[in-house]
């Protein structure tokens, strides 16, 4: 088994293919901390983001036998993550409405920031001032080192308007950054 | 803050890892394997290309003669682009690997095509794909593959093209792609 520590992602598809799933784990191992900074990014909590990156990972493997080798796995994966965080997304706008309306204490025990003791306070807080679009292009550009086109790829939106999405982005944080600096 | 600023600190921030649940990896294996018993994935450990063949030889020694029972099938139109039909001709049982295949026909009528060829599952979504050939009187391109029972997703290759004709059975996966669907066995 130890030639595969550095066996291609490729290499790694073919033997899980074969019917070796185990081999899975080291899909799961190599891509895992790229997704957790990606879902907990783009959901901002770890709950929901578990969820999403635990659907990513099996769905790719219930696809294996459609994906490509044109496209490398780690894009073809990022979509698929994208698209539940994406899923994810929306099932908790519609489940706020409804506790909106009917049961405003439960709303603020779910959006309550998960782990408080996270580092990066002030980078939660700037990327829930941003609109959903505005957050996944900020996410992809930035946590996963995407070119547009790339991002472009995975999330079926044109390069200009990814890009006017980070630019809109830029303007809402730098506001944001410069009230944080005078508080 | 300058945009070169935000930028650095946007980088430095979100390319931070964030912790790794330590169950998270068992949990995903855990559903991965339900998965793969659910799929019926081959139990063994030999190459997936070495095993491939095998079956395949096996299916052709085994005297598959029906790929000649092609006839049987009612010709599509005729110069329609992209109208593809499929059929099982024969089933190949090849007891000792626990693998039952099919002989499966695809049918492609295209009569301005220069190069058909289909991509699938079935041979990893190759770049160049398993090459139909055209019959000369018919304008019908056709292939015959050996597949597992189940459903297999694929496209066609029309002159370096991805083609699925309108009228076939398509499916949009997770990773948004768009593939037909081909329904072999029960």
């Amino acid at each position: 088994m130890g030639y595969m520590e550095d066996a291609s992602d490729h290499a790694i598809i073919e033997r899980v293919l074969s019917g070796d799933v185990e081999q899975y784990a080291r899909l799961v191992d190599r891509h895992y901390d790229r997704c957790a900074r990606i879902a907990v990014r783009m959901l901002g909590n770890r709950e929901d983001a578990e969820e999403a990156i635990q659907d990513a990972f099996v769905r790719a493997f219930r696809a294996l036998d459609s994906y490509e080798n044109r496209e490398r796995f780690q894009a073809w994966l990022t979509r698929i993550l994208v698209n539940r965080c994406r899923t994810i997304l929306e099932r908790t706008r519609r489940r706020e409405t409804v506790f909106t309306d009917h049961d405003h204490h439960a709303l603020d025990l779910i959006a309550a920031p998960v782990d408080t003791s996270d580092a990066w306070p002030d980078l939660e807080r700037a990327l829930d001032s941003l609109s959903a679009e505005q957050r996944e292009a900020v996410v992809l550009r930035y946590a996963d080192d995407l070119t547009y086109e790339e991002m472009a790829r995975i999330t079926g939106t044109g390069t200009s308007a990814l890009k006017m999405r980070v630019q809109r982005a830029f303007a809402r944080l730098r506001i944001l950054l410069g009230e944080v600096q005078h508080v | 803050m300058s945009d070169v600023e935000i930028e650095r600190w946007l980088s430095d921030a979100l390319r931070s890892n964030v912790a790794r649940n330590p169950h998270a990896a068992a949990r995903i294996m855990r559903r991965v394997r339900a998965a793969a018993t659910e799929l019926s994935l081959p139990r063994t450990s030999l190459p997936r290309h070495g095993r491939r063949h095998s079956i395949l030889g096996l299916a052709l020694a085994a005297g598959i003669g029906s790929i000649t029972t092609v006839s049987t099938l009612s010709p599509g139109a005729e110069g329609v682009r992209g109208r593809s039909t499929s059929a099982v001709i024969g089933d190949s049982v090849a007891s000792t690997l626990r693998d039952t295949l099919r002989l499966v026909r695809l049918l492609f009528d295209d009569s301005t095509a220069r190069h058909v060829a289909v991509v699938g599952g079935f041979n990893r979504w190759g770049a160049s794909g398993t090459t139909l050939v055209r019959d000369a009187g018919t304008h019908r391109w056709s292939a015959t593959l050996a597949l597992r029972d189940g459903v297999h997703r694929y496209a066609f290759v029309v002159d370096g093209v991805r083609t699925i004709p309108p009228s076939m059975e398509k499916h949009r996966a997770d990773d948004g792609m768009v593939y037909a669907l081909l329904h072999v066995g029960s």
